[in-house]
């Protein structure tokens, strides 16, 4: 199989770089391990905003359906439950749809695998009742099952109330919210409402989690002594890490940033990589909000379809530059650290590879650290 | 947190183990892994890597961005022998009498 | 915390105050920890086992792990892997479990034109004592039915087996540690030189001075080799090895490319690419594999693979091993050989009697640099 684009991903950010490159005339072959498109989209019932060119709140679900409705009608090539699993020796992408297993050959990838959430260990972490919140999301709004009564969070970020709320709209009791911080992560005024009957404990952690076959007890540690509860479940929001597999088979370097989920791709103002032929999209690329990861899909695209004369230069820097000075609006608004960490990222890495930035970044960038 | 608690639920290693290598010298994950099969089961690391760099981190006084990470493993996802074999008119199998037998040492 | 773990890990080293050790072995590999063990049995030397890494991080931490012997050739080769597989029951007794298993080998063929090949093989090998049987169809599935039926027959030896390669290095290095052998790992060799009748060995955490040095890098041979102003003459090939999800115990013998782990994982493994020292893995190389898995033993055709990994093997140009003193420099000594799961246990024993008695049990003629033209020293 052969292409000028390979998508490897079909999340928001994979879902716009496809249809990006599609729009200018280039082949594009879209992967997506799963039998539907649009990755975390599908179990976030969640409004977002904002959203690039729009001020107005999307529910998570309807955006990703949007997404799927423009690329559907596009020339795009979609493998549906195609996992990449590897690379031959010739660099060219490995992909398996379950009865066999065969190369792509494409002259450009764009690799928007997403996050994964990180797993957080305490006594009684591995019995059934204890999940990640993204596994209970994807329970109550994709397989529409119930995964408990009584719900014990364990973190206090932003996606943890959110899926409390989700739960509790469900039906399901919020016991407590667990933080090993001092106060709570999230600042979120509409989600701290929402959770203001709900019992927090700072500075505390999960002593343990029991239960005969299924948890059933939990008891937390606080700087006030031990407490009791009942509960069946305990979902786990300690944030997301970018995923990096399929870019250490691909050979990119890495780089540590706390701010941007730990380890990931070290990669240009072009979001391409230090392999030149991949290109990194979405939440790969640091984690951050749905805005900023369809405008990295885009920009992506711009740069893989600038180099394969897709598109002239001077269109390229034209649209790169607005696409830039959105992100760095929203990101900025949304997550100013997030937008630091990434700009420092490319900074470095443009230094490391002696690289000059181009004068659309010199501009936003400029602005993270003057404002 | 008590040393039983598991780390790594594929292969059930608790902190205790993890420690026990880091105090016999381990410094990376890939150590740890070596000596006790951490990480090695059907999730390939994904969920207790970053736990046990964290161990490691707090062991040794290393920062978290200094512990290196674990070798990544081809294929990706788990896969059947039949789909991930080569097409084959016929078998390509090498014979043991040439240079085959000696490729299982080291 | 980080400070006292610095301070941990110079004392290891470091309280010896003259920093004189009677033998410093470089490379904490199979060979280098068998060395390292062998010669700390007596308690009489002070040893120093250094590595730029951590034991295992090479290539005995990426192998099969077989301790094969009856394919071996020519028959002086067979024959010393036979003298080292002897031996591993007695190691285990000294060291510990390393779950040494004599299995059995089985190496398949699938012409009957091999078969020609397998009897001059077995005829060969008898002379020096490795009983080889050279089954037909129906005998092989009999031994193993999971063995696919168009095999034409097998060789098969009772000697083969396969060890743990993990167990096999940690228990070396915890033995020799336990009889008194200092270790410093994560320390890079950077130079050597040797001044009047002392070597001194310069490393990234500092110098140490010893009266004989063993050089055992496995894949790194080269480089080390040329601290001495010699080029050892070793090329890189890499194995790639698949393994499966654990499965029921099925596979009762070794068989030549294939094994079944106590947990019940299947390694499978036969490629060789001089790529220089690349551990990546590659499609390619894993298709053929599982390819080669389901024509061996159809069955596998429904098992998972969870992994493939890859190891950067030694081989000297000839394929046989090196063990000797480096011409024209008293007391250092190289060695590299393929096979160091195999013949470690012996390789080990050589050397020591080597360095304490400056002679062997085993004549090392075989084994020595002048076979190669133009080895040359400074």
């Amino acid at each position: 199989m052969e292409t000028d684009i390979l998508v490897i991903g079909g999340g928001p950010a994979g879902m716009s770089a496809a249809i990006t490159a599609d729009r200018a005339g280039a082949r594009v072959i879209l992967v997506d391990e799963s039998f539907s498109l649009g990755g975390q989209l599908r179990q976030q019932t969640q409004h977002f905003a904002p959203l690039p060119g729009s001020e107005e709140k999307v529910r998570g679900t309807a955006l990703g359906n949007d997404l799927i409705k423009k690329l559907e009608a596009s020339k795009v090539k979609i493998l549906k439950k195609h996992i990449m699993i590897g690379s031959y020796r010739n660099e060219n992408i490995g992909v398996t749809d379950g009865e066999k297993t065969f190369a792509i050959q494409s002259q450009k990838n764009i690799i928007a695998p997403g996050a994964a959430e990180k797993a957080k260990i305490f006594p009684g972490w591995t019995i059934p009742g204890v999940m990640t919140a993204g596994a209970a999301q994807i329970l109550i709004n994709r397989e529409r099952v119930l995964p408990g009564k009584n719900a014990v969070m364990l973190g206090s970020n932003d996606y943890s109330l959110e899926v409390a709320r989700q739960l509790k709209a469900c039906g399901v009791t919020i016991k407590a919210i667990v933080e090993d911080k001092e106060q709570m992560i999230s600042s979120d005024m509409e989600l701290l409402h929402d959770m203001k009957n709900v019992p927090v404990y700072l500075n505390s952690t999960i002593e343990s989690a029991t239960g005969k076959e299924e948890l059933n007890k939990v008891v937390v540690k606080t700087p006030a002594g031990l407490y009791e509860m009942e509960a069946d479940l305990i979902c786990i929001a300690n944030g997301f890490d970018p995923i990096i597999e399929p870019f250490e088979i691909m050979g990119c370097n890495l780089a540590y940033h706390k701010e941007l989920g730990g380890w990931l791709p070290e990669y240009n103002v072009y979001f391409q990589t230090s392999n030149p032929s991949c290109y990194i999209a979405g939440n790969a690329a640091g984690i951050t909000t749905i805005g900023p990861v369809l405008l990295t899909g885009e920009i992506a695209a711009i740069g893989a379809l600038e180099e394969l004369g897709f598109m002239e230069q001077e269109e390229a820097e034209a649209q790169r530059k607005e696409l830039w000075k959105e992100l760095a609006e929203i990101e900025k608004r949304e997550n100013e650290k997030t937008f630091r960490a990434r700009s420092e990222l490319i900074e470095g890495f443009h230094q490391k590879i002696g690289m000059a930035f181009p004068e659309e970044f010199n501009m936003v960038n400029g602005g993270a650290h003057n404002g | 947190m008590d040393k039983s608690t598991i780390v790594c639920r594929c292969e059930e290693i608790n902190i205790d183990e993890i420690e026990t290598a880091i105090k016999n010298g381990a410094e990376t994950f890939d150590d740890i892994k070596r000596l006790t099969r951490c990480g090695m089961g059907p999730c390939q690391s994904k969920t207790c890597f970053y736990p046990v760099n964290e161990i490691i981190a707090e062991y040794t006084g290393m920062p978290l961005n200094e512990v290196s990470l674990p070798r990544l493993r081809m294929p990706l996802k788990m896969v059947r022998m039949s789909t991930l074999a080569q097409d084959s008119e016929g078998s390509n199998v090498v014979s043991v009498f040439g240079e085959s037998v000696e490729d299982g040492e080291s | 915390m980080w400070y006292r773990y610095l301070v941990n890990q110079w004392k290891m080293v470091n309280h010896k105050m003259d920093n004189l050790f009677d033998v410093i072995v470089v490379g904490s590999g199979v060979i280098g920890s068998s060395v390292a063990y062998h010669l700390s049995e007596s308690k009489k030397h002070e040893v120093l086992l250094i590595d730029k890494g951590f034991p295992l991080s090479g290539t005995s931490g990426s192998t099969q792990a077989w301790v094969w012997v009856h394919s071996k050739t020519p028959s002086w080769y067979g024959e010393l892997s036979m003298l080292s597989a002897e031996l591993y029951p007695f190691l285990e007794k000294k060291i510990g479990d390393v779950e040494y298993k004599r299995t059995g080998g089985i190496a398949p063929f699938f012409n009957e034109a091999e078969r020609e090949s397998a009897l001059r093989l077995a005829e060969k090998q008898a002379e020096v004592g490795i009983e080889i049987e050279v089954l037909n169809r129906e005998e092989v599935l009999e031994k193993e039915p999971s063995l696919s039926p168009e095999i034409a027959g097998a060789t098969f030896s009772k000697i083969d087996g396969n060890v743990n390669p993990f167990r096999l290095v940690e228990l070396y290095v915890k033995a020799a540690r336990k009889n008194g052998v200092h270790c410093s790992f994560y320390n890079p060799v950077n130079d050597i030189e040797k001044s009047g009748d002392i070597f001194q060995v310069k490393t990234q955490k500092g110098s140490f001075r010893s009266k004989k040095i063993v050089l055992a890098g496995g894949p790194w041979s080269k480089e080390l080799g040329k601290m001495l102003g010699m080029d050892m003459p070793v090329k890189q090939v890499r194995g790639q090895i698949l393994v499966t999800e654990p499965l029921q115990p099925f596979l009762k013998y070794t068989i030549g490319g294939i094994r079944q782990a106590d947990n019940g994982e299947v390694l499978i493994g036969y490629s060789k690419e001089e790529v220089g020292y690349d551990r990546r893995s590659t499609l390619d190389v894993m298709q053929q594999t599982a390819r080669m898995a389901i024509d061996f033993i159809p069955a596998l055709s429904k098992a998972n693979i969870v992994r493939c990994f890859s190891g950067i093997r030694v081989m000297p140009e000839d394929g046989f091993p090196i063990l000797d003193e480096v011409p024209g420099m008293e007391g250092a000594y190289v060695i590299a050989m393929h096979s160091g799961i195999t013949l470690s246990p012996l390789i080990g024993t050589l050397m020591t009697e080597l360095l304490t008695e400056g002679e062997t049990s085993i004549n090392l003629s075989r084994f020595s640099l002048e076979r190669f033209n133009g080895i040359q020293s400074r």
